[in-house]
């Protein structure tokens, strides 16, 4: 059977947004699902975030794959839709099969004629299940229809009558019991994924799930409450299977498990890879574990991304986020007396007034953290937060789901709140407490000179993108005749956005 | 042995269907996402410039057709384009309403600066139907447009539907799914008794292709113009702008400039490249 497996592009490449700018990481999730079929079957995965627009329809006409499969978050729910529309127009008769986060918490999104199957959650071995079944029938010679397929755990089945059947909730098993996900299969990207001057990029996932519970946040739902680890042992398999110097492990919540990092530890020092590696944890694990923290700078962790969210413990209260303001304040100090690149997620909300972005931005100069990266707190689906405000949300167009758009109304009118909101370049002009002291730096100085040759395409991404990030126009832009009261101007002009509350 | 005429065409009938201008990524993201009115704006008065030449090429076409089953052929497709079945409307008429329905004021299509792509889609074809011989040109206007079209507008339909136009408004489009398969038939057993051999087949080819890759160049600088519209501050790729810019698109240097920017003259001058032999 021959499977072709497809990263949608973004809707748009110069959209407001990080992705495809600042980080672009392997497509992990298709190569997982790719390497449990390859065996038997011919899997390609094209990344169309790195293709030309017309090598998907020319792909699916030569290759003509019998099963076409995508994956979306929710930013990207309308590109996978066009996927699956492009596969149905040009190969009727393969099975298209959507997955991904949020075709799991939103499926009835994809009932669409031109969608067969949505996957609901991890889909390992729901896909093994869909290609086993498909390609039996395929071998047998028997014109296959979708009924075949109804009861397969994880699946939300489209029945040739129309309907639509759900399977029980999807299998799962121990992380180290998958294959380790086949880079093979991507090969023809090597050396293209990147993550700021961190280039090239090698991707891996080495735990599923998050034992925290913030409500703005489903990662913990998508995993059905369950957090699984891969060994430390196989942690540093793949590491050292990775040809490139610079890797991103994907954990949502990288920092936790303390047994399992220092067994890590022990097993890269043991090795000497000599490799950087980044990847997203919690402040109050790296406040509690200062000496671990530092032992893993010392086999290679480079950089760590971290949701700080905001400047006030009410606030951080409000999200769950179980966390206070000094373990953020105390995280950032380990972190940059470590040398390790630290990536402050920060959220402004909907409510916020002038004094609110004054007092967020004022923290965040004080902080310290390298990249602060300020954000709109969004009820994203799947979320506690998106049940609260179902009603009160002012559009469900989600290609505004990208935390750059408030989606609930604003307090301040939105041309205010948006004027306040890119006001945040400040805190890089006005940071208190850099990152690259000299004694950092000399510390750091192999690190360094390896970013070296990705600075330069950093800097001019960062230069452009600023031009965009950093305009109040751009964000009314994206959401005029989308967002109700916000139209742009009658003469069609880019220049001007009037907003009519 | 006789060439097999029908044989080509139905290879060529699927090349045309399979190729990725006809099935653009463009159009599947019309059919998928919540595109504006907004957004229809500014997609119509690029492909506005399209439709407002058809008949041109059609014409010039007809000049050099050698026997009247091709001459034919083209008046039939000529008189529907004139208005025939849409109420004495010409085709541009119908598409100057759908522009209304998204907002284009009176004249406003005369002040749009058009993409490369599509000037570059109108000079080749100008050039397809005047330069070249006849059933080249009968290759890009026939297959390349007939057999096209009703495939590449379905999701565009399907996303103006979505954007609430009225079947009104978007007359224009919904009329095409018909009448150029009507089209697509006469133009099937025109070709098949004018084929008659292999060179003749690769003259219908080249011009079919040609077209495409015209029309697919034409879908990514629409796409550019839309997708980017809301973001002028990173804007077109540079080499675009720099060539809006030139063409007076900053206002820097007003009328005339300006003047070789806009819709008509922009056309215009293109016709006058490519005199009618």
């Amino acid at each position: 059977m021959r499977i072709l497996l497809v990263q949608p592009a973004p809707f748009e490449d110069a959209r407001l947004g990080l992705e495809n700018t600042f980080w672009l990481s392997e497509p992990v999730g298709l190569t997982s699902i790719g390497t449990m079929v390859q065996d038997d079957h011919e899997v390609r995965i094209l990344d169309m975030r790195l293709e030309e627009p017309s090598k998907l329809p020319a792909t699916l006409s030569a290759f003509k794959p019998d099963l076409v499969g995508t994956t979306a978050m929710t930013t990207d729910a309308y590109q996978a839709k066009a996927v699956m529309m492009l596969a149905k127009q040009l190969v009727p008769d393969c099975l298209t099969v959507m997955g991904g986060h949020h075709a799991t918490f939103m499926p009835e999104f994809y009932d669409e004629d031109y969608v067969d199957v949505v996957v609901q959650g991890e889909g390992e071995l729901t896909f093994e299940d869909i290609v086993g079944i498909w390609s039996e029938g395929l071998d047998s010679g028997t014109k296959l229809q979708t009924t075949a397929l109804a009861g397969v755990q994880g699946a939300r089945t489209h029945l040739p009558d129309g309907s639509w059947t759900e399977g029980s909730k999807p299998k799962w098993r121990e992380i180290d019991d998958f294959p380790a996900p086949d880079r093979n299969l991507i090969s023809q990207y090597k050396g293209q994924y990147f993550f700021l001057a961190a280039k090239p990029l090698a991707s891996i996932f080495t735990s599923r799930g998050c034992s925290f519970d913030c409500n703005f946040c489903a990662i913990w739902e998508f995993y059905d409450r369950k957090t699984r680890f891969l060994s430390a042992k196989n942690i540093a398999d793949q590491m050292e299977a990775c040809e490139e110097t610079f890797l991103f492990l994907l954990d949502d919540n990288f920092l936790t498990n303390h047994s399992r990092l220092v067994r890590l530890c022990e097993e890269l020092e043991e090795r000497k890879l000599g490799k950087y590696w980044m990847t997203q944890g919690r402040t109050d694990f790296i406040a509690k574990y200062p000496d671990l923290i530092a032992r893993l700078a010392n086999v290679g962790l480079a950089g760590v991304l971290s949701g700080y969210e905001t400047n006030d413990e009410d606030a951080l209260e409000g999200l769950n986020k179980r966390n206070t303001l000094e373990n953020n304040r105390a995280a950032a100090k380990i972190l940059r007396d470590n040398g390790i690149l630290s990536t402050g997620i920060f959220m402004v909300r909907p409510d916020f007034e002038e004094k609110d972005f004054d007092a967020l931005y004022d923290y965040i100069k004080d902080l310290g953290v390298t990249f602060p990266l300020v954000t709109i707190l969004t009820p994203l689906p799947g979320t506690e937060m998106f049940r609260k405000y179902r009603d009160q949300l002012l559009t469900e167009d989600f290609r505004l789901y990208d935390l750059l758009h408030p989606v609930i109304p604003t307090k301040l009118p939105r041309e205010e709140f948006y004027k306040n909101f890119t006001r945040y370049r400040t805190v890089y002009r006005e940071s208190r407490n850099g990152w690259l002291t000299p004694k950092v730096a000399w510390k750091r100085r192999d690190f360094l000179r390896k970013l070296l040759p990705g600075m330069p395409r950093t800097i001019v991404q960062g230069l452009k993108y600023q031009k965009i990030q950093f305009d109040y126009r751009s964000y009314l832009r994206d959401e005029a005749g989308i967002i109700e009261d916000v139209r742009p101007p009658a003469s069609g002009g880019p220049d001007a956005v009037t907003v009519t509350s | 042995m006789s060439f097999d005429a029908r044989s080509f065409l139905k290879d060529l009938r699927q090349e045309v269907e399979s190729h990725p201008a006809v099935n653009h990524t463009f159009l599947a993201r019309i059919g998928t996402s919540p595109f504006t009115i907004e957004d229809y704006k500014v997609f119509g008065l690029q492909h506005y410039a399209l439709v407002g030449m058809f008949t041109n090429y059609m014409e010039r076409l007809l000049i050099n057709a050698p026997n009247t089953t091709a001459k034919c052929w083209l008046a039939k497709v000529l008189v529907d384009e004139y208005g025939e079945g849409s109420d004495g409307d010409d085709h541009t008429v119908l598409y100057r309403n759908f522009l209304t329905s998204c907002g284009v004021e009176v004249g406003e299509e005369d002040r749009v600066v058009l993409h490369t792509a599509v000037r570059d889609f109108i000079y080749s074809h100008l050039v397809l139907c005047s330069q070249r011989p006849f059933l080249v040109g009968l290759g890009a206007l026939g297959p390349g447009h007939e057999w096209a079209i009703p495939r590449m507008f379905g999701p565009i339909i399907k996303g103006l539907r979505r954007a609430n136009f009225s079947e009104d408004d978007i007359m224009y489009f919904t009329l095409h799914i018909g009448q150029d398969e009507d089209h697509a038939l006469w133009l099937e057993e025109a070709l098949a008794s004018m084929i008659k051999n292999q060179e003749e087949a690769d003259q219908v080819r080249e011009g079919t292709l040609a077209s495409l890759e015209a029309r697919l160049q034409f879908w990514e600088g629409v796409q550019e113009q839309v997708v980017r519209w809301r973001q002028p501050g990173l804007g077109l790729a540079l080499s675009e702008r720099t060539r809006q810019w030139m063409a007076g698109a900053n206002g820097l240097f007003g009328g005339v400039s300006r003047a070789t920017a806009v819709y008509r003259p922009q056309i215009h001058d293109l016709s006058n490249r490519v005199p009618i032999r």
